[in-house]
């Protein structure tokens, strides 16, 4: 693919706890991001879908497999080295709970300006704080809270810091890992409506990882599905959503209550998704685009 | 499978219980020879300072205490490995019957103490949690930071001066009085004050610890499940909260031990109760090479054993942790 | 259909070192026999803080003051501790979001359930409390009680988890059960069985419910009756179909506007409720939405609303619904009915 900025090939990691315990939290993913898109990540907890946020910025080191971003393999060590400056620049993450994930020991000029610093880039507005202050207002934040700590602000406030502070890079990749899990509706709302106005302003990419499905598909121009692991189904959200082909997701899909109580009342018991399929199998192109995992006794 | 990888635990546990044993052996043996001191003085007591060059030097021969340091421990190990654990310099005794005969003083003082320790924390414990931030609870978390602070030897003597000098009440040293060591009544009026000074020192501090364990377990969420299911406080309290802190009240109570023998050691040499801890403090004196090992040996594998005792039970008692030890293999959870 | 609880006048109040905290202020409502009543709001409205407060479940910081609170006839209100333990399981019972911590760690399921049974009825003999605990683990849907009944929490799933919790709740057949944001800590396919067991219960054992829930979507799934909170205020309560398809508070209009689901429907971009709620440490003069509002009135920024009447059972406490308000036209109201 030409455009593709990520690329993952044959992704597998393994976590080993103890000595006889093995968790296979990725197995045999493959798939692309293209440039300038969102993708939308989704499944149950402990799918894999932050084990893949973590491998791609090299948190993890996967057990096998490659990883490309701009054509450079991520999990060698040694290509990683000679392109960690650009490396590190480009790409970004948020985090879930910005109440821990922000140092609360200081202030949030420091914080947003901090990637500056260690970049060692001069900032374009010509002194730090105006940079803070440029980037606090495009995530609709105003000068006052550049003196304020963490703990000071509101939990969406705290979020709209440490997207700003993923912004001050202007970064080509953002990785944003359930940020709007553990805020209120209302809030949920302005962030995913001010992540869309960000994207369509900077331009970047963007991976968008969450269980709350309704969100994605307001948000997200393509999804993939995760489950046990492995990846069951990707498409075009709308084509996702309108046709669902795996099972699992025709599960995960009609077990999303829709706000309309007639609707729901009339609807049928919700049946259980079938069990995680245990043999392997692989991703097929069924119709332009959409790929649904399947294993090798059907195809 | 689960047998296996119990006894593979259980192993490692004993080896590094041996090791630590080992080393602390030779470091034992090799302080107490290098403090400055007299050996020959122990033995012989006056007469060491009058013995010739020559005497001396065949003396020490005799004893084996002057050959170098290694070949002296390496000797002593192999005694000690056959049972042979020397003579006392100073009671010219087998070291084991030395020890013997004060032993039972130091089970009766340290055993009761520790029983004592054990129930009166558990339910001054209780007590506090149960009225938080009352009267009780303010008292004893107050009165118990300022006590733990105050060092046994001085509450010893503080308490000797007011109930054996100034009231006259008890007895203010030994054992027994002598010439009456069958009499049971007799023992105890000796052994009450070493016990109020072991068993005081520590009781808040370990109060303290149990009563903050319980309010914590208390503040968790499954309480309030007990209480919506129409529990009463005392159900929850002792149907659960205790059973929920019992593991690490358990290891508390075996990390314990080693404090209260400590504490023992202190109390016995200041009431000069006839015990192990007043035989150690005279064995260091007089460089009674072979007791002292015996003696810091006891001691460093009571202390070595209880807190591996309060590790294991800390990892063993919990069920979340107890059932995990089959091997599986999780496709993330 | 009798009313079976009727709560009047109820308030909360933290007393903190910062201050004073009106966590629920003068809420009043009432709930039939076999009914579902969803409360919604975001976190800090107060909604499980007034679950809390009927079933005194509160920790010793608040104060709670009510004209009554009658359940099945009994007054809650001013009743001791003892009297209340009496009553907590039997007449009502509770389900809490996270059913991990819920649970005692240290005791197999089975024998948390059995407790739930004896202790309201200590002579039953052995046999029947087993019989009865099987019984109840079947209700609620767990295969294999035998086997299940000797696994200790931590063992089971959190679906598995909370299906205990329920087992539990109704150990003592409730007439009136409390689910505090019950599903908000599952996945959703988890949440979607959940949700249909507390749906299947109600309708088999004909026990009323509160559901505390902040998703209008799960709301919509199970509840007859919908009370929308605001800073510990009920705003607008209504049958679910009242509130859903003709909602007439601006924050139930915010709330149902800010919904993905619904935007995506009907083809129209994302409309969040700017800002963000007060803290009720210092709540502003007036009506506390009024800063968020768009609609909001001069006298929203002076007196705060009264509940006004829309139909018998459709109310909203909002100045636009006086007579003398000026006519404007609501962004919602007209969801098609299915």
């Amino acid at each position: 693919m030409p455009d593709a900025l990520v690329e993952f090939q044959h992704l597998s990691h393994a976590f080993r706890p103890g000595r006889h315990i093995v968790i296979k939290a990725l197995r045999d993913v493959s798939f692309s991001i293209q440039k300038g898109e969102i993708f939308g990540l989704v499944g149950e907890s402990g799918c894999g879908k932050s084990t893949l946020a973590r491998c791609l910025m090299n948190i993890y080191q996967p057990s096998s497999g490659r990883i490309l971003y701009k054509g450079v393999d991520l999990c060698d060590g040694k290509a990683r080295r000679q392109h960690r400056r650009m490396l590190q620049r480009e790409r970004q993450l948020i985090f879930q709970d910005s109440a821990s994930s922000l140092n609360p020991r200081m202030r949030v000029e420091r914080i947003v300006t901090e990637p500056l610093v260690i970049q060692r880039i001069a900032p374009p507005r010509g002194s730090l704080r105006a940079e803070a202050e440029h980037q606090l207002r495009s995530v609709g934040l105003d000068a006052s809270c550049l003196n304020k700590t963490p703990v000071e602000l509101s939990g969406s406030q705290r979020q709209r810091v440490s997207i700003a502070r993923a912004l001050i890079l202007e970064p080509e990749l953002i990785v944003a890992d359930e940020p709007i899990a553990s805020l209120d509706v209302s809030i949920q709302a302005q962030i995913v409506t001010l992540f869309k106005h960000l994207q369509l302003a900077h331009g970047f990419t963007f991976l968008f990882i969450a269980h709350d499905l309704s969100m994605v598909r307001y948000l997200c121009d393509r999804t993939g599905v995760m489950r046990g692991g492995r990846l069951v189904e990707l498409a075009p959200t709308r084509e996702l959503f309108s046709n669902p082909l795996h099972p699992y997701t025709q599960a995960l899909l009609s077990a999303i209550p829709f706000p309309d109580p007639l609707r729901e009342r009339a609807r049928p018991a919700f049946s259980a998704p079938p069990p995680e399929p245990a043999r392997e199998g692989a991703l097929v192109e069924v119709t332009p685009d959409h790929f649904v995992l399947q294993s090798p006794s059907c195809t | 499978m689960r047998f296996r990888s119990g006894a593979a635990y259980y192993l490692k546990k004993l080896a590094a219980f041996a090791l630590s044993v080992f080393v602390l052996s030779a470091a034992v043996f090799a302080l107490s020879r290098l403090a400055p001191g007299d050996p020959l003085v122990s033995y012989y007591g006056e007469r060491a300072e009058k013995m010739s060059p020559q005497e001396r030097e065949r003396t020490m021969e005799r004893l084996g205490l002057n050959a170098p340091l290694h070949v002296q421990y390496v000797r002593w190990l192999q005694g000690a490995l056959r049972g042979e654990m020397g003579i006392s310099f100073k009671y010219k005794q087998d070291v084991l019957e030395v020890i013997a005969l004060r032993l039972p003083n130091t089970l009766l003082l340290g055993g009761i103490g520790f029983v004592l320790l054990f129930v009166l924390s558990l339910l001054l414990g209780v007590l506090c949690a149960w009225h938080e931030d009352g009267p009780l609870d303010r008292v004893v978390c107050r009165a118990g930071t300022v006590l733990s602070c105050i060092p046994e030897f001085w509450l010893s003597l503080l308490l000797i001066l007011i109930f054996c000098v100034t009231l006259k009440w008890l007895p203010s040293s030994g054992a027994y009085t002598i010439g009456r060591a069958g009499d049971v009544l007799d023992r105890a009026r000796h052994l009450i004050l070493p016990l109020v000074v072991v068993v005081g020192s520590h009781l808040w501090y370990y109060a303290y610890m149990i009563r903050n364990k319980l309010l914590e377990e208390a503040r968790a969420d499954y309480v309030l499940l007990l209480r919506a299911k129409g529990l009463r406080k005392r159900a929850i309290v002792f149907g659960h909260c205790l059973r929920g802190i019992l593991p690490s009240y358990l290891s508390l109570m075996a990390i314990s031990v080693p404090h209260v023998m400590g504490g023992t050691y202190i109390v016995e040499t200041v009431f000069s109760y006839p015990g192990l801890g007043t035989l150690t403090y005279e064995s260091a004196r007089y460089h009674d090479y072979n007791t002292l090992m015996v003696l810091c040996l006891l001691t460093g594998v009571t202390v070595i054993f209880c807190n591996m005792l309060g590790q294991v039970l800390s990892e063993r008692v919990d069920p979340r942790i107890r059932r995990e030890e089959a091997p599986v293999e999780v496709n993330a959870p | 259909m009798p009313d079976l609880l009727e709560v009047n006048r109820l308030s909360v109040r933290f007393d903190t070192p910062e201050g004073r905290i009106l966590a629920v202020r003068d809420v009043s409502f009432s709930l039939a026999e076999g009914e579902v009543l969803a409360i919604v709001g975001e976190s800090g409205c107060g909604k499980s803080v007034l679950c809390k407060a009927i079933a005194r479940l509160l920790p010793k910081s608040a104060h709670v003051e009510a004209e009554s609170i009658l359940l099945d006839g009994v007054n809650l209100a001013g009743r001791s501790e003892r009297e209340m333990c009496r009553l907590r399981g039997k007449l009502f019972s509770m389900v809490f979001q996270d059913p991990l911590t819920a649970l005692d760690p240290t005791l197999p399921i089975g024998r948390q359930i059995a407790e739930a049974v004896t202790v309201h009825n200590r002579r039953l003999p052995r046999r029947a409390v087993e019989r009865r605990v099987l019984e109840l683990m079947d209700l609620v849907g767990m295969e294999q009680p035998q086997e299940k009944a000797r696994m200790y929490p931590h063992q089971f799933s959190g679906g598995m988890r909370q299906r205990s919790a329920m087992a539990i709740a109704l150990a003592a057949s409730p007439r009136l059960l409390f689910a505090d944001e019950p599903t908000t800590a599952l996945d959703v396919t988890i949440q979607a069985q959940i949700l249909d067991l507390l749906r299947d219960v109600q309708r088999k054992l004909h026990t009323s419910t509160v559901l505390v829930s902040h998703d209008l979507g799960v709301v919509a799934r199970v509840a007859d009756r919908v009370a929308v909170m605001y800073a510990g205020r009920i705003v607008e309560t209504g049958t679910a179909e009242e509130v859903f398809y003709d909602p007439r508070h601006p924050y139930t209009w915010g709330l149902m506007r800010a919904l993905p689901a619904l935007a995506i429907e009907e083809g129209r971009p994302l409309s969040p409720i700017p800002g963000m709620p007060p803290t009720l440490l210092a709540p502003p003069r007036g009506d506390p939405f009024a800063c968020r509002n768009e609609y909001a009135l001069a006298i929203d920024y002076e007196q705060e609303p009264p509940l006004m009447r829309v139909s018998d059972t459709h109310w909203a406490a909002t100045w636009l619904l006086d007579p003398r308000a000026p006519r404007i036209s609501p962004p919602l109201g007209g969801i098609p009915h299915a």
